[in-house]
Parts: C-alpha cells; structure tokens; sequence
C-alpha cells in the first residue's frame, strides 16, 4: 500500500529530523559504530589484499606439483632406522608408472659459493634440476635460454642464474656466455632467470639451476637420497597423482600396509590452504574484536534510545491517542535506531575507505582494495546492530499506557 | 437516557471504573450513564477526584470501562483491543490538549498531518491545508511551533483534531495554559466548529469556559452530579471577541 511507504518515508524523516535536532549527542553515539565499521573495512580490506598477493603468488609458481622427499617416519628414527632412500630409479619409476603424472624432476640442492670475476657470493642454492622444472614451478629464462635435455643427459657444466644472484655478483646481462665458479667448477652461463620475488622472506631469485646429473656428479653423496617434483596432468588430478606416487613407492620400498612411508608429499595445493587457514584464523580474531566494538558501539545506540524514549514520553502518547498502534510507534523508534546506525555505518565505510587508501600509500604495501562485499557487511552489521538493539528501547516505547504518556512531566 | 437514538454519538450505560491503587481500590466512576448527541457542546465540570479525567479517558478511548458499556456512534468500543482503539482514536476522536502536544521542529501543515499518517488516509496534504483553513491558520502552515504563538498552536492542534473528520472532538482544558484572551479566541473556534455542526466536549474546570457551551455536566466522586443544558451564556456581558466568534461568519458547512 502507498499508505505504508509513505509512513515508512515518514518515519525515516523523523528520524533524520531527531539526529540533526541532537547533532552533539548523534556523533558521540554513533562513534562506536562508526570505528566498528571502519574497523571491518580496513581489516577486511587488508587481509582481502594480502591474502590475494599471497595467494596468487603461490598459484604463481605452480598449484599442480608435489614435492616429492625422503622422510624418516617418528617410529623408524626412534627405532635407530634412520636411513632411507630415494633415488633415481624411484624417479624412473613414478615417470613410468603414474598415469597422472605429466611432467617430473629430480631436484638435486646444495648452497655452495659462486664466484665470477673476482666477485663471489656465499652460501648459494643450487639446484640440480632437469628442463622440465621450468614448466612444473612456472619458472622461465627471460634472457638467454635454460639448458636442454641433452645438457641434462650429458651432465654438462651449465647454469642459469637468478637476478639477485646476478646483483650480488654485480654484473649484468653481459654474463650469459660468460663462464663462472660453482664451488670448485667452472659453469658455462646459458641464461637469465626472470624476477620471482620472494614468499615468506625466501627470496626466489637468489638461485642458480644447473642439470641435476651435473649436481649428482657434484655431490655424489645426494645419490640415494633425491627429491623429486612431480606434476600432476590437471589440478583434479592432484590427489591421484598423489595416490599413484604413494602406490609406487610403497611397493619398491617394500612397506608393510600399516606402516609409515618413508617419504613425504608435499603438495602446493595444500600450502595455499594451510595459508588460507591461517588467514581464516587471524580473519576471525580480527573479526572478533571487532564485534567487541560494534557491541559496545551498539550499547550507545540503546542507552541513547532509551533516553530518546523517556524524553518523548509525551511525543508517543500523542501519537497515540491520534491513532498510532503499539506497532507505529515500535516501528517509528526501530527505524530511528537504524537510521542512526546506518548514518554510524556509512561514515564508518568512508572512513574505512580513507583509512585503507592512506594503508596502500606505503611502498611496501601491497594492493589492496576496499571490497563492495565489505562495504555490504559494514552496512549490514550497523543496520543489523541498530536493529538489535533499537529492540528494546522501541518496544519500551510500544507498549507505553497513552494516558501515562501524555501525563508525563 | 439509555435508550439508544440514532443521533446519539456517545452513550455511556453504567459505566464504572474502578483502579487498584496498591491495596487500596479507587472507584473512580460509579455507575456513569450519559448520552450526547450530535452537533451537542457540553462542558465535563468537576472538582479534581471526581472522576473527570476517567469519564475523558474513557470517552476519548484512551482506556476502557471496568463495568458498563460505551457505545461510540452506536458501536461498542468498551471491550476493543488496543490496536483497535488507537484506530478509533485516530479516525472518531480528535484530541484538543491543555499543553497543544505539537511536534517540535515539524511545520504546521506536518503536525496536522499526524493522524493521517496513522490512517493512511489520501489527499494528506490538502486535506490538512483545509484543517488549517477552518482554525484560519492557512497562512502559518510552513511554520515550526517554535515560531507560532500559544493561541496559534492551540489552532494548530484544533486543525489536527479536525483533520480526521472526527465524531467527536475532545477537549481538555482548551484554554488552560491560555491567557484569558487568547482563550477565549480559542472558545469562538469551537463556537464556529459548533455552528458547523461538530460536536464538541470540553472538559474545564473555569466556570466561564463551560458558560459558552450548550450542556454543562457536572461531576461529583465518580457520579454525576448535575446535567443542565442552557442557551450560550449572555454575549452582551462578554467582549468582542466572543460575538464576532459565536456568530456563524464562516459560510462553510459542517462536514462531519
């Protein structure tokens, strides 16, 4: 009915008419929702933006792979079995025997010194990889060219470098076709790595690739005890991949079922959702002092209503005796307390936006972005808070005798 | 008097009201019978306790008879809910206060627009802008009651009284906080109302208030005391203000 929209209209007029006739006492009272809700939206807002740097970061190097190592089962190590393998034919056997299983590296490492025309860096990590690696970590050259397959049959003395390795050595592109020193070997430089960044203050780009049969002919030692990265032939098929993987080596192994595997597989997938989780958690601890501060903030919308109600005594039972219905006058004073909350909110939103802007202006920021998802919970949250606890103060009002009302000094 | 007439517009049959105080049980009407007609001007007189401000309650639908009936316009209201006597109120009844009850910073035109928001009534607007013609504030309509005089917003709550085209309009002490002038300003309204044909009930305890009305009832602990019906009190004794009221110089005719 027209009737009822224009009551409506009514009320949300009166209402604005009761804040701006309280200027003073409207801002203090909606000071609690107005730093609720830009609490929530700067902190949604800058754990929305980490999350996704981080997030596509790690998608960024691959979600596909599992990272395939010899591990000592807690039950072996205490019963003095330390010593396990894994070796290339494990490699040989997971390539040929897992179906979900495209693309596969062994993953030779050590951290030597690098040195090259009287600079040298310490403590570098080498990995002793094959081409295929590139694919796998979504790893490419972007000067030069990474080794190829007959390099890695040939165990040639080949290398790719890394950026920062490539400022520690402070040279520049001019280095590919240069030859340096891997510990005691001389390398033939075949390319430049593009620039990775790090994740979680492990810098990407502080690294050199080399085939894994020259880094076996390095560190021989590293024989019975490689890592492998495995890809599986889509994202679905990660957990079959997985299976497989688990299946083969198991039963080279020999391991009883029951047992522990000697081996563990770390898949990327699950580092984005133990992130994920964790983020999850600081979101709601986050989210959790925020609503302490809506509560609060919502405790100084009822007690204000509540004194608007006794000031108005008389106001509601004029309104009563012209016609208004207990459920009038609870929806006039419900309306009021949303009003003032969502006025609280939407203030409360500018300045989460303010707030979250000043944020990204710091250069180590990362980018972030005031969510309209957000924007939506902090409205939601003040007219639900107003709603909550306009209640009782509304109801107050509702069920107030007219002839009481209207004798009220 | 019990007997129901057609023009009766209020009847009340035995209507008692009894409150409970503490321990203590206050018999606040004892037994009231009372017809009003329509087009009637009564005066409700009485000492404070004798029940006055119950019999107003009651007839303005603001509470309910313990005992007894009250038949508004032929219907009985003495045993409605409260959301159905708020609507009654706010279509059958308009309220004229001792203290106006004017909205604060809300216009004229807004205040006298209150009941209708209630009844969801159409034509709002004009509508209220007639209230206002008839109480001859037309011209004050865009303004707060902060920027109107007592007797204006006295007008101001008359015009809101009449906005719903009520049965009755109920007055308690109209003129109280009123100098005697603009008071009786106040009084030539309700004569003019009068002449229009609406019935009118001013509760007043000022002799000279109930002088201008056609019936005076006087109260006494919960009973009626006396009923007397007399023709308007000599207007030759009275100022100016009176005869230019109490002559029906409006042309419009009742619509109620």
């Amino acid at each position: 009915m027209c009737g009822t929209t224009a009551r409506n209209a009514q009320n949300v007029g009166t209402a604005f008419v009761q804040i701006w006739a309280n200027k003073g006492r409207s801002i203090l009272t909606t000071l609690g929702i107005i730093i609720a809700v830009s609490s929530i939206i700067t902190v949604v807002s800058l754990v929305d933006g980490f999350g996704r740097y981080l997030t596509d970061m790690l998608r960024g190097y691959g979600t596909q792979y599992m990272v395939v190592r010899p591990h000592t089962p807690p039950a072996l190590r205490r019963a003095g079995m330390s010593r396990v393998t894994l070796d290339m034919r494990d490699v040989e056997a997971v390539r040929t025997e897992c179906k979900d299983v495209r693309r596969i590296t062994p993953f030779v490492y050590s951290q030597v010194e690098v040195g090259y025309a009287g600079e040298s860096a310490e403590d570098v990590p080498v990995r002793g990889v094959t081409e295929q690696y590139q694919t796998i970590r979504n790893f490419f050259v972007d000067a030069g060219r990474f080794f190829g397959p007959v390099d890695v049959e040939n165990g040639t003395y080949v290398c790719v470098l890394g950026r920062t390795l490539l400022k520690s050595l402070e040279c520049d592109e001019s280095i590919i076709g240069e030859h340096l020193l891997i510990g005691d070997a001389r390398f033939h430089v075949l390319g430049l790595l593009e620039t990775k960044g790090s994740v979680f203050g492990d810098d990407q780009d502080n690294t050199i690739m080399i085939p894994y049969t020259t880094a076996l002919k390095m560190w021989p030692e590293n024989r019975d005890s490689v890592m492998f990265l495995a890809e599986a032939t889509d994202e679905s098929y990660v957990d079959g991949a997985q299976a497989q993987i688990t299946r083969v080596l198991r039963q080279r192994h020999g391991i009883q079922p029951g047992n522990p595997s000697d081996f563990r597989v770390d898949r990327q997938d699950q580092e984005i959702k133990q992130f994920e989780k964790v983020r999850d958690v600081a979101t709601g601890m986050l989210s959790g002092i925020v609503s302490i501060s809506l509560l609060v903030g919502g405790i100084g919308i009822m007690n204000v209503m509540l004194v608007s109600v006794t000031e108005r005594t008389r106001e509601i039972g004029l309104r009563k005796s012209v016609g208004g219905r207990r459920r009038d006058i609870l929806l006039q004073f419900l309306t009021e307390a949303v009003v003032l909350c969502t006025v609280g909110g939407g203030v409360g939103i500018t300045l989460g936006y303010v707030a979250t802007n000043i944020a990204s202006l710091h250069p180590a920021m990362v980018e972030v972005h005031v969510s309209p998802w957000s924007v939506a919970l902090g409205l939601g949250f003040s007219a639900g808070a107003g709603i909550v606890f306009g209640i009782i103060p509304a109801f107050k009002a509702a069920i107030l005798h007219p002839i009481d009302a209207l004798r009220h000094e | 008097m019990s007997e129901h007439a057609d023009d009766q517009v209020i009847e009340l049959i035995d209507v008692e009201k009894i409150y409970r105080v503490g321990t203590e049980i206050v018999r606040a009407l004892r037994g009231v019978s009372l017809s009003i007609a329509e087009n009637e001007y009564v005066a409700i007189m009485g000492p404070s306790g004798s029940g006055k401000s119950t019999m107003m309650n009651i007839l303005g639908c603001l509470d309910i008879p313990s005992l007894g009936k009250y038949l508004l316009g032929g219907k009985d209201v003495s045993k409605l809910s409260q959301s159905r006597l708020a609507r009654i109120r706010g279509t059958k009844i308009g309220f004229v206060f001792q203290t106006f009850e004017l909205l604060p910073r809300t216009t004229a035109l807004k205040n006298v627009q209150l009941p209708m928001m209630y009844a969801l009534a159409r034509h709002k607007k004009q509508r209220a802008m007639a209230a206002l013609e008839r109480v001859n504030l037309a011209d004050r309509a865009a303004h707060r009651p902060n920027q109107l005089s007592g007797g204006q917003k006295q007008r101001v709550a008359i015009a809101r009284a009449l906005a719903q085209e009520p049965d009755i309009i109920l007055a308690d002490e109209p003129t109280g906080n009123l100098d005697s002038k603009t008071g009786e300003e106040i009084m030539d309204v309700f004569d003019t109302l009068h002449s229009e044909g609406q019935t009118i009930i001013v509760v007043t305890h000022e002799e000279e208030i109930a002088a201008r009305c056609r019936r005076v009832i006087r109260l006494r602990d919960g009973s009626i005391a006396s009923d007397e019906r007399h023709e308007p009190a000599d207007q030759d004794t009275r100022g100016p203000g009176v005869r230019a009221g109490a002559g029906s110089e409006s042309p419009r005719v009742a619509v109620s």
